[in-house]
């Protein structure tokens, strides 16, 4: 058997898709023991018992017609308008508003594309240096996945539910929780920004009323959005999948039809596009929770456990080994696979330790978001080289600055509870 | 896709991608606006068609199933591929060969252990809702596995005559 593992890590290395690897894994454990290995058909299956699924594929169809639309230039032309004035106030816009666009779009690398050809040159143009602004670009690619609705909170939100753990995990819970976490980041970048450009005579929009305006003319019909999702969920009127379907619906006929900007025949694209993505990931979930029910029939969760607890005594120790053991995750794994591989095991260790599961979820979208820009497979590395033709390397060089603080704000997030469960109501 | 193949069998393979394709694109517009219709009837009406919710569920799995099956014909799905980078291109070819075949290995597994589920749901007669049987429901399972099992072993066919061609992996 370890002999087989190991050949499949090797696999596994060498490229071979991860849910070939689980899903081998799956049928060799249960053919070990003996049982029926159509049972790996009828876990996959289980994707179709899960309600909140459905917000997955509606987010991300809606993430990827924004992307396509002329919404991230109206997006930008208006964050702009409102705080552009400030001294700094065009890093602090590139910062607030891949945020929220990674947000909506799932944090799927196409902040970079869709924003980074816009916020880059207006960077560039008004007096930031090359490698600020190529790091900030990168960095901001995967700022925002603490901010509803995205899809990796939703993910954790759904395998944790799918555990029995004994406490509730809402995903209202999670939005709410991730809402300080993301603020904190968003504002120690926004500083960082300010401080590393102070002696440059940077010029100043002046704030017009007439420009503002018209940028809200012009993004009359999607500024709704985020109104009518985050208000809709937080307020309790919409559950996550009405107000996946609500957004898709509202992004088709605003995009489609009212600004027709994007042609009926782009849409069957595009509609495919972003369901390679979400195949990709409910793939892996599927064959997961084929191996995830086998790892539990072997015991495997409980014996993991006891041998932590034999050699880590107390909560702070463990979250710092969670800590370092997230991060290395997160430059070997994206955040989906990550989420779905690990999170069945993680999450009966840190209750065992006394960590809240939500309070996990935000540790662990915290680690991972660094991941997106760590070698060797930071996936935003990789969309930033590629979009603005520089080594993967000078990138990586570009986002140190970035990387230290999102570092600083991991640890506080980790060893400060409140922060993430402070706005929880119960 | 593959020029060394006879033109009947690429003609049949494109026909096969337009059909997966259309049934993807076409299941997600119906998901996009069932769900949407279904909250306008909660909300305004108070009432919602009966089995909405589960057809809802249903269209996730096809929907995603569909997805992977063109993840699989645009060589996308998920991987980690570390070693294979640093390896010279003629072995990079060879381990391509083992991850192929491999891969489609797990899937031809997958869709025969699928397609005896679903047939023992046939034979017990088991119903998914209102008078659907669930093995209509269940016969994505097979189906996407079997095809995504094709595009791997098309990959490594595709792979074995750039090999042999000498031409380097992209």
């Amino acid at each position: 058997m370890i002999l087989i593992g190991l050949m499949l890590l090797v696999l596994a290395l060498l490229g071979a898709p991860l849910f070939a690897i689980i899903a081998a894994a799956a049928l060799l454990g249960f053919w070990h023991s003996g049982v029926d290995q159509s049972v790996v058909a009828i876990e996959i299956y289980r994707v179709a018992e899960m309600p909140i699924l459905i917000a997955i594929p509606l987010f991300t169809f809606a993430g990827y017609l924004l992307g396509e639309s002329q919404a991230p230039r109206r997006l930008v032309r208006m964050t702009n308008a409102l705080i552009g004035w400030m001294p700094g106030g065009l890093a602090v816009v590139a910062l607030v508003v891949s945020a929220l666009f990674t947000a909506f779009t799932g944090a799927s690398g196409v902040t970079i594309v869709a924003l980074g050809a816009l916020l880059y040159p207006a960077l560039r143009e008004a007096g930031y240096s090359e490698r600020f602004s190529l790091g900030l670009i990168t960095v901001s690619g995967s700022l925002g996945l603490l901010f509803a609705p995205s899809l990796p909170l939703i993910l954790y939100g759904v395998i944790a539910q799918q555990m029995d753990i004994g406490q509730p995990v809402t995903i209202d819970d999670l939005f709410l929780a991730g809402i300080l976490p993301g603020i904190l980041m968003l504002v120690l970048l926004s500083t960082w920004g300010l401080w590393e450009n102070r002696a440059r005579q940077l010029p100043l929009t002046p704030f017009s009323l007439h420009a503002l305006g018209s940028a809200v003319r012009e993004s009359i019909w999607e500024i709704p959005l985020p109104l009518l999702v985050l208000g809709g969920i937080y307020s309790g009127t919409f559950a996550v999948s009405e107000a996946a379907a609500v957004t898709a619906m509202y992004v088709l006929i605003v995009e489609v039809f009212i600004h027709r900007e994007i042609k009926l025949k782009q849409l069957a694209r595009i509609m495919r596009d972003s369901m390679v993505m979400v195949g990709s990931i409910l793939m892996i979930l599927g064959v997961s929770l084929a191996s995830t029910n086998y790892l539990i029939d072997a015991e495997v969760p409980a014996k993991l456990f006891d041998f932590v607890r034999s050699h880590v005594d107390n909560k702070y120790t463990f979250l710092l080994l969670l800590n370092l053991f997230l991060l290395v995750l997160g430059m070997m794994l994206d955040i989906f696979s990550a989420l779905i591989i690990m999170v069945p095991l993680l999450l009966p260790l840190a209750i065992g330790y006394g960590v809240h599961p939500v309070h996990l979820g935000i540790i662990f979208l915290a680690n991972m978001q660094v991941g997106y820009f760590t070698p060797p497979v930071g996936m935003n590395l990789f969309i930033a080289s590629i979009r603005f033709e520089k080594p993967v390397m000078e990138i990586f060089r570009s986002t140190l600055p970035f990387l230290f603080l999102l570092l600083l704000a991991v640890l506080i997030i980790t060893y400060w509870p409140a922060l993430s469960l402070g706005l929880l109501s119960h | 896709m593959d020029p060394v193949a006879p033109s009947g069998i690429t003609r049949a393979l494109r026909i096969i991608a337009l059909l997966e394709d259309s049934l993807l694109v076409g299941l997600l517009a119906l998901m996009i606006m069932l769900a949407a219709a279904q909250i306008l009837l909660r909300n305004v009406l108070g009432s919602s068609f009966g089995s909405s919710d589960q057809l809802l569920r249903i269209l996730v799995l096809w929907v995603g199933l569909l997805g992977a099956v063109a993840a699989s014909r645009d060589d996308k799905q998920i991987n980690i591929d570390m070693l294979s980078r640093l390896l010279p291109v003629r072995a990079r070819l060879g381990v391509r060969f083992v991850v192929d075949l491999f891969t489609a290995g797990v899937c031809i597994l997958i869709a025969w252990h699928a397609g005896r589920f679903v047939h023992s749901e046939y034979v017990a007669g088991s119903v998914a809702f209102m008078n659907i049987p669930a093995w209509i429901a269940e016969l994505i399972l097979p189906l996407a596995f079997g095809l995504i099992a094709l595009r791997y072993v098309l990959i490594f066919f595709s792979h074995l005559r750039r090999f042999l061609a000498g031409t380097p992996v992209p």
